[in-house]
């Protein structure tokens, strides 16, 4: 269990998660676009907007990453289907309140429960389980995040 | 209520016409002239009913505050903002309500806050308030109870505390909460419905709520001061703006086709919808007004949510999306009894699942006019427009429900194939503009030219001198004013020209014009459809009869409600408003038919 493995499989989880979700969204399953979410923070420009998104998304992707590996080291065991586990957890806590409410708290382009006709937000708020962005999201968010972290927990595991 | 007040109702009912609406952007409240909230949805405009007396007088709920006495009341906006004065004079009296829903301010204030201010201007009246809080539609289960001296409904996630000052002892029982008072000259008292959403209660102070009331009103006065508008009709395009911008559900940035659901198009019929969604119809006409208006923001705010909202079913567009994004409105009916026994009462809208052709043509005009007003399309998203051109090459063919979304079977409508060839018209000119793709240009050409060649040959009729409803029928429709404001043709053109005067001649009934002649699946009839006059406004100026034009404006003016508001249809005979209300198409129709004579005008 080192911190190479955790880096390595929080690079690839994020490749994985994000062709998930991306692939979700030209399938017509889900309208969310997290490296799009997190990059309008900073830019209206919607290209630059996903490219910062992108890099953006791949630290967050390994910042998740090292939060694992020190649960995996506090708990001394790793491995996919702990991984997996931690991963359900992570998308169950992304959509109930990470992109549901903190995000909106922090983005000053997305629209909150509390925006009202003084202000005119660019983003739709995603609502609880960020079922604003289509039914299927928080299916599609969940297994992504399982991915993620069965990826992570295996990198960790093989590494030891 | 007196007898006076009873007599601006029928069985329970007031007139539609007495209906002014107060919002905040997130939700809206009808405001009835005797003084009653007759519906508020909570926590925003599409969430389930905490008032509906509009749809039911006996189980709907209601907040009636009122003068004891026989009175008579009017009410007005005050000058340039969406607050409202009801003026009640009785035999002693003068008294003003001022309701307002409060927008937020710096500070801890409830979720959602609506304040009802109450200032004695002469004599003494004895005044009477109460609440019946019906949660969800009537549905949900209530508990009333006081709190700290506060009387508190709650029901599940949602819940309302309210407090007052110098409004008399509040009284509870299981379904209402009430109280009364008196004042004299200069006496004022303040009463609040304060909501919370998933969240505890915040109690507010009574100066908190005066400032936030000063603010609200001070937030209207500045936006209406900032509108670019300066042609004719100043004061009903400014009302129509401040209007269309309640209907703005300010956390997403869309637009709700109308506040409320099911108010029949005939009392005691069965049309009777929920409008409580955003129509992609409704999106070119709500960019072309925003911009009129000069509202940069809110055009960038409603195209951003267009974009987004449309991608799921993309290359495909829903008919309509709900405010947050989603595209689901199953249709379901309550156990309400209706506006005036209008039954059934709808929520949900099943057109949903219509195939309407014609929103292609919305959409890619809603582009084009944000492209032209300096909004950026980026690559992804001109891509997807390229894609949804190349689909309307596709489908156009296809036979589909058409504008005015009949529920009989589909067929093939004539403003459909229009609003198709607009579609590829306005595909073209983004790709000739260097604004979208421009690989499928040649064949946006091409089916642009056969749809064309489709609508010459069999949607026109040479014995009515009219493109006609359908292809091949002989009925007209008002939808095809359509034409002329969308380029699909010039105005003045033979054609179009001869179809305008054909529409004016069948379908009107003095300023007012009938949807259509013919079926649409659904028993009874409707009144007048008030947009469709509007577009005939604009239709006129646009081919040089500005004369005509402004006649016939002035005379649409004149319909409106006693503060500036329009209801979907107008009885022809009676003048009566009917269906749901504030309409947006209505007042998007009104800004755009003052837009367009005062840009055509000598």
């Amino acid at each position: 269990m080192n911190i190479w493995g955790a880096i390595a499989g929080g690079f690839v989880g994020t490749l994985v998660l994000t062709t998930m979700l991306r692939a979700a969204g030209e399938l017509g399953l889900s309208r969310m676009d997290l490296p799009f979410l997190l990059g309008t923070v900073f830019s209206t420009d919607r290209v630059r907007a996903k490219a910062l998104g992108y890099l953006l998304h791949f630290l967050a992707g390994q910042a998740f990453a090292l939060v694992y590996l020190g649960v995996f080291s506090a708990i001394d065991r790793s491995g996919f289907a702990l991984g997996a586990l931690f991963g359900l957890l992570h998308g169950v806590f992304s959509g109930t309140a990470l992109v549901n409410v903190l995000l909106p708290v922090f983005h000053p382009r997305m629209g909150t429960p509390l925006s009202a006709a003084d202000s005119q937000p660019l983003l739709e708020p995603p609502g609880f389980l960020m079922l604003n962005y289509g039914r299927r999201t928080p299916v599609v968010s969940l297994v992504a995040h399982i991915a993620y972290g069965a990826i992570v927990g295996g990198f960790v595991s093989l590494a030891s | 209520m007196t007898d006076d007040a009873l007599s601006l109702r029928s069985d329970g009912y007031a007139p539609i016409r007495d209906y002014a609406v107060i919002g905040d952007g997130r939700t809206t409240a009808l405001v009835a002239r005797d003084g009653s909230i007759d519906w508020l949805c909570l926590p925003d405009l599409d969430s389930p009913s905490v008032f509906a007396a509009i749809l039911d007088a006996e189980r709907g709920g209601r907040f009636q505050l009122a003068p004891e006495e026989e009175f008579t009341a009017e009410h007005r906006y005050e000058p340039e903002t969406n607050v409202l004065q009801t003026t009640f004079t009785t035999a002693e009296a003068v008294v003003r309500v001022t309701d307002a829903m409060l927008l937020p301010a710096p500070g801890l204030a409830p979720v959602r806050e609506l304040a009802r201010r109450v200032d004695c201007l002469g004599g003494r009246v004895s005044m009477h308030w109460r609440v019946e809080p019906r949660f969800d539609y009537g549905r949900g289960a209530t508990t009333i109870s006081m709190r700290s001296g506060v009387p508190v409904a709650t029901s599940k996630q949602l819940a309302l505390a309210l407090p007052s000052w110098n409004a008399g002892e509040p009284r509870c029982d299981a379904a209402s909460i009430g109280g009364r008072f008196d004042l004299t000259a200069g006496d004022d008292a303040l009463l609040v419905l304060a909501a919370a959403y998933q969240e505890p209660l915040v109690i507010p102070a009574r100066r908190e709520v005066e400032a936030r009331l000063g603010a609200t009103r001070a937030f209207w006065r500045s936006w209406a001061a900032d509108r670019g508008y300066e042609g004719p009709w100043r004061d009903a395009v400014l009302r129509s703006a401040l209007a269309l911008k309640l209907l703005v559900y300010a956390p997403s940035g869309a637009i709700a086709a109308a506040a409320t659901a099911s108010l029949p198009e005939q009392v005691g019929g069965e049309r009777n919808w929920d409008y409580r969604f955003c129509w992609v119809r409704d999106a070119a006409f709500t960019l072309a007004a925003l911009f009129n208006l000069g509202c940069p923001h809110e055009a960038d705010s409603f195209y951003w949510w267009l974009l987004h909202a449309s991608q799921l079913s993309h290359p495909r567009l829903a008919v309509l999306y709900r405010l947050n994004g989603g595209a689901d409105a199953p249709e379901e009916t309550l156990a309400l009894s209706g506006y005036r026994g209008s039954r059934p009462v709808r929520i949900g809208n099943a057109a949903l699942e219509q195939v309407q052709l014609d929103i292609y043509g919305d959409h890619l005009q809603s582009a084009w006019l944000y492209a032209r007003a300096g909004g950026s399309i980026d690559a992804d998203s001109g891509r997807r427009l390229a894609e949804t051109a190349d689909l309307v090459c596709r489908i156009w063919r296809e036979p589909d429900s058409g504008i005015w979304e009949v529920r009989s079977a589909p067929a093939h409508f004539t403003q459909s194939k229009m609003m198709c060839w607009v579609a590829l018209d306005r595909a073209m000119r983004l790709a000739d503009t260097g604004r979208i793709p421009s690989a499928g240009a040649p064949r946006w050409r091409a089916e642009a030219a056969a749809i064309r060649a489709f609508v010459e040959r069999e949607c026109w009729s040479e014995k009515l001198g009219s493109y006609v409803r359908f292809a091949g029928g002989e009925e007209l429709d008002a939808s095809l004013l359509l034409a002329a404001l969308m380029d699909y043709d010039d105005a003045g053109e033979h054609r179009l020209a001869s179809t305008i005067e054909a529409i004016r001649q069948a379908l009107g009934n003095g300023p007012l014009l009938s949807r259509y002649s013919g079926e649409d699946g659904l028993a009874g009839n409707e009144g007048s459809f008030v947009c469709c006059s509007f577009w005939l406004v604009e239709a006129l100026a646009r081919g040089g009869r500005c004369a005509e034009a402004t006649e016939l404006m002035d005379e649409l003016i004149g319909l409106a409600n006693d503060v500036g508001l329009y209801a979907e249809e107008i009885d022809p005979t009676s003048g009566e408003f009917l269906g749901n209300v504030p309409q947006a198409l209505v007042h998007l129709a009104l800004i755009s038919a003052a837009a367009a004579i005062a840009e055509a005008a000598p």
